[in-house]
């Protein structure tokens, strides 16, 4: 489903804050695969993701989503395969929008938009019974603003609105990083359902390493922009945190030093 | 009894102004912005409706540049019901002409009132609209140089052919030579340092120079004044400010002159009652005369009898 | 205030109104601070002008203004999404390069319309009103159909588009909308909504005039302004009729102000310039005015 080939990146080239955020990543996604990615700040899990997203353009290497080749493709145009969730909650909606005109504009993601109306009568009913899954009550609210929603809430609609028109990959950035533990719980639970139900494959990052061995089929680790670790399958089944850092050690001939990761 | 005595008071008081035998007239003024020239046509025009003997109230509105207020200012004037509206440049009258078909309108300080859209013809402008024009009169300008030099054959022109207004002028100019019969030769400056140069270029070929109201050859007067000077070519120009900076003579108008003769129109229309539409436009009567008998000294030039006489300012 | 001064500051409010939409679309909608309005007014005006001077019909002079209008818009919103020039920039850069244009298309500063026929003088005579009712009456008919063309517009799938355009651009694009060109979209129409408004304007006037421009984000920022404060903006359709109500405000306030006079003491139209401007700060500061409602 996704085929990251040989990307690089480097951020202010050239000047003193240079920075080489990718060194020449590999990564191969089949279609349903639930990959949990991890790292230290700065190891380039979230620029990994930006990159496939095509928020920017990447110095080297090809990014190729299903059997199209999207590296040449800005961001808005390979958002007709892909689905995001930012880690920031106000940024997956708009708040001065009503919450059905927010899904309204998930629903034509990809699509050309015209000059028909924005959010037709039909729409509502589908609206009505996906939101009323969450049991957020937010299907009594439909004309509500986003922007008066709690952050959960928020979280829970932008998931809603990822895969309410099925993504080819869907791309979640730290998306419960700034939700209290409880909203945080469940809102993976909301991830972890859609998913399966939905058989999307996944890239998600997250600094929380139980929740990386605790989700998916396979975890990947990052470390200075390149892909240290990857373990799937069996091997991922029977993980713990302390193997997590005694595998990365012999990986890298250094201790793995990320107090946030670890503190959960 | 004693409130009817004070109610009849009131009525008769209220009353009396208009039993008196001076009517008043309601002159309602709309000027597009504050400047010397066009605030001296405005007080011209009210202190000579005043010499005239005629009571005017007069209603000054000034738009300070603002279309939009010059608009509403063309409204307001309306409400306000007057007798005679004196319109002070051209978008002042354009927007009170759109507006104001049932009253008289005079307009003044406008260049061209034909291509402004106010009147149909100069000589019978129809409708409700008459004026003034301050366009130079390009035929009087050489008939002061040729006074100054009679035996005058070639006259030599400076300016940039960039200004618009200018090349107005200079065209005028031709017509007027080639009718008195004297050859004109164009010196351009495009800016005002290549201003020296088309002086120079002037020198040997012509027997006098003129520049008309150019900004870019004024800006740089000296420079050629200095050619002038050097080469004993007498220097004539279109304003009288240049007159005082170096330059022989000049006939220009004079602002507050022009609002009087402006007056003067507009009494014909109050008092005598003529209809504007049958009042040709004019132009200035009464030019300025300014010369400067050292510039005239210095580049060759006595200055005859008749024109020292006439001048209104003398500068040695 | 005469009747005659009411119906004036109606008739300007109304011909304002259509520049005061596309400062609206412009400034709350797409969050974008457009100043090329104060060269596409003049703009409208001068393609109009020329366009009757020409002998085309008055109402399809206001469609080539239009159509001026919008690529004026476009032309910024190139230069801000294609090079990457500031908004503010972009916008002035545009509105400087339009006095040149501007002088081009009508060959002299002023081009009258007086003698000409112009929409004002055929509608008078087929209405049978009076010319200073029958004008605020066209220019009310006309700023009513672009307001409703406009609501209208910004209820359909590309109007909700622009509207999250303005409100939250990271996730209008990883949905999928292509926000340069929304933006050079909005821009358009904006301008040109401020194009038609200056062909009203210079019919009212009796000409095109090259200057007639200065002042005009101003007056519109304030009249935005004026009607949010006074009308609220709970949804689209109320923040659209709130600002033509605003552009009505702000033109009576003017002629009320012109009208004053209190013994020798009168308020100059310079003294509305600072009111104005004190409008506008308020409103680039404040910072419950900056938040943005499109529902």
């Amino acid at each position: 489903m996704l085929r990251a080939e040989g990307i690089a990146k480097t951020f202010f080239k050239g000047g003193a804050n240079e920075v080489r955020a990718l060194n020449g990543v590999n990564l191969r996604l089949d279609e349903g695969e639930f990959v949990t990615v991890i790292g230290s700040n700065g190891a380039g899990k979230s620029t990994f993701l930006n990159a496939v997203a095509g928020v920017f353009p990447v110095d080297e290497g090809r990014v190729v989503i299903g059997d199209t080749d999207v590296t040449a493709w800005p961001e808005w145009r390979r958002a007709v395969l892909i689905g995001r969730v930012f880690q920031d909650p106000s940024q997956g909606t708009c708040p001065g929008a009503t919450i059905e005109q927010n899904l309204a504009l998930a629903l034509k993601r990809g699509q050309p938009r015209g000059l028909g109306p924005g959010v037709r009568r039909r729409d509502r009913e589908l609206f009505r019974e996906r939101l009323s899954r969450l049991g957020l009550g937010l299907e009594n609210r439909l004309r509500d603003p986003a922007g008066l929603l709690s952050g959960g809430q928020r979280q829970a609609l932008t998931m809603l609105m990822s895969v309410l028109v099925r993504p080819r990959l869907l791309l979640l950035d730290e998306h419960t990083a700034a939700l209290d533990p409880k909203t945080a719980e469940k809102i993976l639970g909301l991830t972890a359902r859609l998913v399966e139900e939905l058989g999307l494959s996944t890239l998600m990052v997250t600094h929380n390493m139980r929740q990386a061995i605790g989700l998916g089929h396979r975890l990947v680790m990052f470390h200075r922009g390149e892909i240290v670790l990857d373990i799937r399958g069996e091997e991922k089944r029977n993980l713990r945190v302390e193997n997590l850092l005694t595998r990365f050690a012999e990986a890298r001939g250094e201790e793995f030093t990320s107090d946030r990761a670890l503190l959960v | 009894m004693r409130r009817l005595l004070f109610v009849t008071l009131a009525v008769l008081l209220w009353v009396a102004p208009c039993l008196a035998q001076d009517k008043v007239f309601h002159v309602s003024v709309t000027q597009i912005v504050e400047h010397p020239s066009l605030d001296a046509m405005r007080l011209g025009f009210l202190d000579r409706l005043k010499a005239l003997g005629l009571k005017v109230e007069p209603s000054v509105h000034i738009a300070q540049g603002n279309m939009a207020a010059n608009v509403q200012i063309a409204s307001q004037i309306q409400g306000e019901n007057p007798d005679l509206i004196l319109a002070i440049t051209t978008p002042s009258a354009q927007a009170v002409v759109q507006k104001i078909k049932d009253k008289p309108v005079v307009f003044t300080g406008v260049t061209d009132p034909l291509a402004a859209g106010l009147v149909k013809s100069l000589a019978a402008p129809g409708g409700n609209v008459t004026g003034m024009t301050d366009k130079s009169p390009m035929d009087r300008h050489l008939a002061l140089i040729r006074e100054c030099l009679p035996g005058l054959k070639r006259l030599g022109v400076l300016y940039n052919a960039g200004e618009p207004n200018s090349v107005v002028l200079v065209n005028l100019l031709k017509d007027e030579c080639a009718k008195a019969g004297v050859a004109l030769e164009e010196a351009t400056a495009a800016n005002s340092a290549a201003v020296y140069q088309a002086a120079k270029s002037l020198a040997g070929r012509v027997d006098a120079v003129y520049v008309p109201v150019d900004n870019t050859v004024v800006s740089a007067l000296e420079a050629a004044i200095k050619v002038c000077e050097q080469n004993r070519l007498p220097f004539f120009s279109g304003d009288t400010d240049s007159v005082a900076r170096g330059t022989v003579a000049a006939l220009a108008v004079d602002y507050r002159k022009m609002g009087e003769q402006t007056a003067d129109m507009a009494a014909r229309i109050l008092k005598d009652g003529r209809k504007p539409g049958e009042m040709p436009v004019e132009s200035i009567r009464d030019l300025a005369l300014h010369v400067n008998t050292g510039a005239a000294a210095r580049m060759g030039l006595t200055l005859p009898e008749s024109v020292l006489k006439r001048a209104d300012k003398v500068i040695p | 205030m005469t009747s005659y001064a009411f119906f004036g500051a109606l008739e300007q409010g109304f011909a304002f109104g259509l520049m005061v939409l596309g400062v609206y679309l412009t400034f709350r909608v797409l969050d974008f601070p457009d100043l090329t309005v104060d060269g596409s007014l003049p703009l409208g005006a001068a393609v109009s002008a020329v366009a009757i001077d020409a002998g085309m019909h008055p109402a399809l002079s206001l469609v080539l203004a239009c159509g001026a209008g919008f690529l004026a818009g476009a032309v910024t919103g190139f230069l801000n999404t294609r090079l990457r020039i500031l908004h503010l920039l972009a916008s002035i850069l545009t509105m400087i390069a339009l006095y040149s244009v501007n002088l081009r298309i009508m060959g002299r500063p002023n081009l009258t319309l007086l003698g000409k026929p112009t929409l004002v003088d055929l509608f008078t005579t087929a209405s049978g009103l009076p010319q200073y009712l029958s004008t605020p009456l066209l220019f009310g008919l006309v700023t009513a159909f672009a307001a409703v063309v406009l609501i209208w517009f910004l209820r359909t799938e590309l109007g909700l588009a622009l509207l999250a355009t303005g409100d939250n651009p990271r996730m209008i694009r990883a949905l999928g909308v292509n926000t340069g060109g929304t933006i050079i979209l909005g821009l358009g129409l904006s301008n040109a909504l401020t194009a038609m408004s200056g062909a009203l304007v210079a019919q009212n006037q009796g000409g095109a005039d090259v200057n007639m421009g200065v002042g005009t984000i101003v007056a519109g920022l304030a009249s935005v302004i004026l009607g949010e404060t006074v009308f609220g903006r709970r949804s689209v359709a109320w923040a659209v009729l709130a600002a033509i109500l605003g552009s009505l405000l702000y033109r009576l306030a003017i002629a009320l102000a012109l009208g004053l006079k209190l013994g020798s003491f009168s308020i100059t139209p310079s003294d509305l310039n600072l009111i104005t401007a004190l409008l506008v700060v308020l409103a680039l500061t404040a910072p419950r005015m900056k938040a943005k409602v499109f529902s």
